[in-house]
């Protein structure tokens, strides 16, 4: 089957996906997206049914390879110490994270020149400022000016509440002299262009059903479809066909019925994660590109970074009611975000503060850290324990390793037959000696807060949230995959616009990140139509 | 095929054997606010759970005529007659050859145990869902950051 050809074809409709096709739709452009997943309903979110907190081990669990939905693909995440964590749906991994929505520093655009380690981006912060701010704006993001960790910025919003939580951690701060700050956080604190206020549900991460968290189905895409984007759901691309020329000229892929289609395009825009992107290149291959598409520096793939995760949790004498409010956006510190030689690593990490558990996950916390034994102590062990527990996620910056990789595994595959991405990474030293630093001075402060016991896992197993440089950017083609503008070296039709582009990761969520980058690149094409393949 | 044809229920001396299991994991309040977990009725749920997860079906009977093969060592009339003390012990004692059993009847019992209406209430908390009612909390105290307002800028210019 062959649909009429199109301007621009988005493949995914996640956090870039949307953004873009918001951002090209003025252009009037003939624009279609394909997304494997499908239209989330909100009312069948975990939050709203009583066993709220047990279906993160069922159909809104993290990782694809347990949750198994229909429109998930596996992946082969053995040999590594961290998992992928993702979601396929219109809105992508939005419908799932946490909505923390800090945004680089400026030096994390110039690791080499400050730091000696990894290398510069051909961008920087200044450059990317003015879509951060647009972003903001498109994405409603609440939080408080005067940060002395960020050059000035204003949000649309105020900030979240601290609740009890919050404030007992912040004193803890302030008693050590650490930087903490409010979240900024892409929850709307107050009704925001049609969308209804946070109500402090609790679990941000299984989806908003409130609809005050700003994953994408409710912020670009209704504007993006409104002006004539067409969003086509439940179609699994499977490779980007290429003519004699070497560009692309289109995408073969299975409809929500196991068809396969062809759809011609003029420009192809990849926005299917750090994963799902060298994935779709590297099973894109041809006489032109027999190492996968846009494959010539033989980079798609490689540098693979995630975040490293601590969690260090405390357990304190006073109830905090933690369960009340959005789970992880409630402040933040980065005290220790830039190198300081001292410590024996390069680069830094933030803190995260998180807010307690609920019933059921307190029980398992309990369980797996011994906490909380089975039998005649239980009750007693379990009322020390709930609604007393506060605790942190540490993100450490990670450097980009060429050893650490997405590949193609050589047997597994998703439903319709495409083999599935392998991923094989290892943590550095210089990510270790992080860890173990930032885990000791999270247990330091989570006492001066009041904590009474501490404990703390690193690196965290599941937490592969954030996918990132699997085909970086920069101005050399030997050394990179997309210029700065996000075209790919090697052909010259064909974009890359989510978190795969990244040459470094800083040490903080990628999302908006991701999304000032899309805007920035979806401007590049805007201004460059007319000798766009130049 | 009906589903309990798939997959047959506990038998009723397995229920009975069950909920002891589930009593000794989570026994009742010593303030008699809430019943153990068998007491509370969690067989039905690890019931449900076996029928969505069948491959742990036999990871629990095996488990369960296992416990009765060792209880019977100690008292003729099974798991169920023994003190509270002997249970516990052979509970643990069990886990050496019934590697699979004791944690995942522990897994599932907190779970059930822990969305039961209940227990929520008796924990003090509301029995419903988060949405739609949502939780207030209390204004913001910023005048907390005072002191972060001071420092100097934090970051490198890039």
């Amino acid at each position: 089957m062959s649909e009429e050809p199109v301007d621009v074809l988005i493949v995914g409709a996640g956090a870039s996906g949307a953004a873009m096709a918001w951002s090209l739709a003025e252009t009037r452009m003939k624009i279609l997206c394909l997304e494997q997943g499908d239209w989330m309903d909100p009312a069948q979110y975990p939050s709203t049914s009583l066993d709220w907190e047990t279906r993160q081990f069922g159909d809104f669990a993290l990782s694809p390879n347990s949750r198994r939905r229909r429109e998930d693909y596996p992946i082969n995440d053995d040999d590594s110490p961290i998992s992928v964590s993702n979601f396929n749906a219109v809105g992508g991994s939005t419908i799932l994270y946490a909505a923390h929505f800090p945004r680089f520093h400026p030096a994390d655009f110039k690791l080499r020149t400050l730091d000696g380690v990894a290398d510069d981006w051909p961008i920087d912060y200044a450059r990317l400022e003015p879509y951060y701010a647009q972003n903001d704006r498109m994405m409603g993001v609440s939080g408080l000016a005067g940060d002395p960790a960020y050059p000035p910025k204003q949000l649309p919003l105020p900030p979240l509440p601290l609740g009890k939580l919050g404030h007992t951690l912040a004193r803890g701060f302030n008693k050590l002299g650490w930087h903490w700050w409010p979240s900024d956080s892409a929850i709307a604190s107050q009704p925001y262009e049609g969308r209804a206020a946070c109500i402090n549900l609790g679990p941000c991460i299984l989806g908003c059903a409130q609809g005050a968290k700003a994953s994408t189905d409710v912020t670009y895409w209704p504007v993006a479809v409104r002006n004539g984007v067409e969003l086509r759901t439940r179609c699994r691309v499977r490779e980007i066909t290429i003519d004699e020329n070497g560009m692309a000229d289109g995408v073969i892929y299975y409809d929500a019925e196991g068809m396969e289609c062809r759809q011609k395009a003029e420009i192809v825009v990849l926005a299917c994660n750090g994963v799902g992107t060298p994935r779709l290149l590297l099973n894109s291959r041809s006489k032109l590109f027999p190492d996968g598409l846009a494959n010539r520096s033989s980079l798609v793939g490689r540098n693979l970074m995630f975040h490293p995760y601590a969690m260090v949790t405390g357990i304190f004498d006073e109830p905090l009611d933690g369960y009340k409010g959005p789970t992880g956006c409630c402040i933040m510190s980065q005290e220790f975000y830039e190198t300081d030689p001292s410590r024996g690593f390069v680069r830094g990490y933030s803190f995260e503060m998180l807010r307690g558990m609920g019933p059921v996950s307190t029980a398992l916390w309990g369980m797996s850290s011994g906490r909380i034994p089975w039998g005649a102590d239980h009750h007693q062990a379990y009322g020390k324990v709930f609604n007393r527990t506060a605790g942190m996620v540490v993100i450490c910056e990670d450097l980009p390793e060429l050893h650490n990789r997405v590949t193609l595994d050589p047997e597994l595959v998703d439903s319709d037959g495409i083999p599935a991405p392998k991923v094989s990474y290892r943590l550095s030293e210089n990510s270790t000696r992080m860890l173990e630093h930032s885990v000791a001075r999270g247990k330091e402060v989570l006492e001066a807060s009041g904590a009474k016991m501490t404990s703390a896992e690193a690196p965290l197993p599941p937490a592969g949230w954030h996918l990132m440089g699997t085909a970086r950017m920069g101005t050399d083609a030997r050394s990179s995959v997309v210029n700065e503008w996000g075209r790919c070296h090697d052909v010259r039709n064909l974009f890359i616009i989510d978190g795969s582009i990244f040459v470094t990761a800083g040490a903080v969520n990628p999302t908006c990140t991701i999304q000032a980058l899309t805007l920035y690149i979806a401007d590049s094409i805007k201004k460059n139509l007319a000798n766009l393949f130049d | 095929m009906s589903e309990e044809m798939i997959h047959p229920r506990f038998s009723d001396h397995e229920e009975r054997a069950l909920a002891t299991v589930l009593d000794q994991i989570i026994p009742p309040r010593s303030d008699g606010r809430l019943p153990g977990a068998g007491g509370l009725g969690l067989v039905r749920h690890i019931e449900q759970v076996v029928q969505q997860a069948p491959h742990l079906r036999p990871v629990i009977v095996q488990g369960l005529s296992a416990l009765d093969k060792l209880a019977r060592s100690r008292n003729p009339a099974g798991f169920v007659a023994l003190s509270s003390q002997d249970k516990s012990e052979l509970l643990s004692q069990l886990t050496a050859s019934q590697q699979g059993f004791l944690p995942s009847l522990i897994f599932h019992t907190y779970v059930g145990y822990y969305q039961d209406a209940r227990v929520v209430e008796a924990l003090g908390l509301e029995a419903r869902p988060p949405f739609p009612k949502g939780h207030e909390m209390e204004p913001n105290d910023l005048s907390l950051l005072d002191p972060v307002r001071q420092r100097p800028k934090l970051y490198r210019q890039g």
